[in-house]
């Protein structure tokens, strides 16, 4: 298959709640230089912006693309703003990676950030969050993200069998990853007494089964394959990216806990990439709660018996498949833009053998896995990821 | 740090789903139905998904099973199903600590439609029909 935008280069800042007097537009600068440095290009280089921001609400800037552009020297570039609820990030790197494919711009940045923790107080974001679902419905009812999760997450577990034991281990698990990346927000070793004591949320899901709300900023340079500088022929390259949608209604779905979204978007990707889910070898999962990491294994088609696979340690930094080495958004943190960016930044990186000590596996994977999802996997993104020839 | 604050009053025209909206506000569920292929969505659904969609209004009877409940400091929520729906709807409960598998679709008391379901405390459906 063919690579249709090289990742020439790939950053995060680290995702936490930050209490230094830096704003969202430091983030997105700090991501974009780092991922700009990593590629060797220069600046005028980059011929169009791609930026992920979920809501206005977080950031208080109606068309950010333009002022990030102005803060990252980009002026007169073409510049778009992604949004596609928790699947913004994703999304935008499925935009970066047309704009090469269809030879508008040989070098795209795309840069995901949101101040989802820091510039509105956490009940404020709980009510936007509300307003993911449909407004005139689930919104109105006065749901929660966490209430819909759990809703569908219970129908998952009643399907499969698999007992709330594996929310915990999912949690400890993606946390104690989190331990070694220095850029994670909750970085926690878990025990199942204290996740036990945490509040319930949503019944079955307690506090310490939900992601965080965090600052941050991911970037990526994408180049079209024949522009890549000689010191990157080793980089990952996309080859494959798929996104489908689902009723937005929970009751409507004929499987309230099954993600069929997630199963169209990875067939539409692997069709592109021309492989099978069994090819994946690392996997950033979008585990929002901690149930939707495994209600997203099933969709993707990475696991058939996923208890048994987690209890055997397949998932874990030294297994078979690794699954959110970062800590996913348990660990590592949300902020919603930067996540999707932030997931195939991490999967980049870890192809070519750069990510965190620690955490980056001995063998290289040939193809990785960023997975993100908006709603209750209402909207889904997925994008495959291939291991350099040199790598 | 500069501090702002926005006060935001939105009107919202409840546009094509105003028969449900005024139904939600008496405590009337009013889904949509398909003459064509017959499916009926509570909540409504604009397209049925059907070739021909044939919609038009129908009051259910209101009542509904609960099918999966979540409870914890967000409040209780449950998946139910409504007697004459194609669909399942996620709705609040008002009464948070009744228990039982049935209830009935309620109006709500400050003026905001809303998807409310009061249980009724029984266990089973000829208790409550
Ligand atoms: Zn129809």
């Amino acid at each position: 298959m063919s690579v249709i935008a090289t990742i020439t280069g790939a950053a995060l800042t680290r995702f936490d709640h930050r209490r230094d007097g830096s704003s969202f537009r430091d983030w997105a600068g700090d991501a974009f230089e780092a991922a700009l440095a990593m590629s060797g290009l220069d600046r005028d280089e980059i011929g169009a912006l791609v930026v992920a921001s979920e809501s206005d609400f977080f950031t208080f800037q109606l068309n950010p693309a333009t002022v990030i552009a102005g803060d990252l020297g980009l002026t007169g570039v073409s510049a778009l703003r992604v949004e596609g609820g928790g699947a913004s990030g994703q999304l935008a790197v499925h935009a970066g990676a047309r704009i090469v494919a269809t030879g508008q711009a040989r070098h795209v940045a795309v840069v995901g950030v949101d101040p989802s923790a820091s510039t509105l107080p956490g009940s404020t974001v709980k009510m936007l969050y509300g307003m993911s679902f449909d407004q005139w419905s689930d919104g109105m009812t006065g749901t929660t993200s966490t209430a819909l999760y759990a809703l569908s997450v219970q129908s998952f577990l009643a399907r499969t069998g698999i007992g709330v034991w594996a929310l915990d281990a999912v949690t400890m698990a993606n946390r104690a990853n989190a331990c070694a990346n220095p850029g994670a927000h909750l970085p926690r070793r878990h025990g199942a007494a204290e996740i036990a004591s945490s509040p319930m949320i949503a019944a079955p899901y307690r506090r310490l089964h939900c992601s965080p709300l965090s600052d941050g900023a991911a970037a990526l340079i994408l180049s079209y394959p024949g522009a890549v500088p000689e010191a990157r022929r080793g980089a990952a390259g996309i080859v494959g990216t798929g996104a489908a949608t689902d009723k937005f209604h929970l009751g409507a779905r004929a499987d309230l806990g099954r993600f069929a979204a997630k199963t169209l978007a990875m067939q539409r990707a692997c069709a592109i990439a021309a492989i099978t889910p069994s090819d994946v070898g690392l996997a950033e999962v979008y585990d929002a709660y901690a149930g939707a990491q495994l209600q997203a294994l099933e969709a993707l088609g990475l696991s058939e018996q996923i208890g048994a696979d987690l209890e055997a340690g397949r998932f874990a930094p030294s297994g078979a498949l690794p699954v959110n080495l970062s800590g996913g958004l348990l660990g590592q943190g949300a902020p919603v833009g930067a996540t999707g960016v932030g997931q195939t930044a991490t999967c980049a990186l870890a192809l070519e053998g750069r990510y965190h000590a620690g955490l980056q596996p001995r063998e290289l994977p040939r193809y990785a896995l960023a997975d993100t999802h908006g709603g209750v996997c209402t909207t889904a993104a997925v994008t495959l990821l291939q291991a350099g020839a040199e790598a | 740090m500069i501090r702002r604050e926005v006060s935001l009053s939105y009107e919202l025209a409840p546009g094509w789903l105003a028969p449900h909206v005024d139904g939600l506000l008496q405590g009337r569920a009013v889904a949509r139905g398909c003459g064509t292929c017959g499916r009926v969505s509570f909540p409504p659904e604009r397209h049925c998904g059907c070739a021909a969609p044939a919609p038009h209004w129908i009051t259910l009877e209101g009542w509904a099973e609960v099918v999966f409940r979540t409870d914890g400091l967000d409040g209780s929520f449950a998946l139910v199903s409504f007697a004459g729906s194609s669909t399942k709807s996620v709705v609040r409960l008002v009464l948070d600590s009744a228990t039982g598998r049935f209830g009935t679709l309620v109006a709500p008391t400050d003026g905001q439609p809303a998807l409310l379901l009061a249980l009724n405390g029984k266990g089973a459906s000829d208790d409550t029909h």
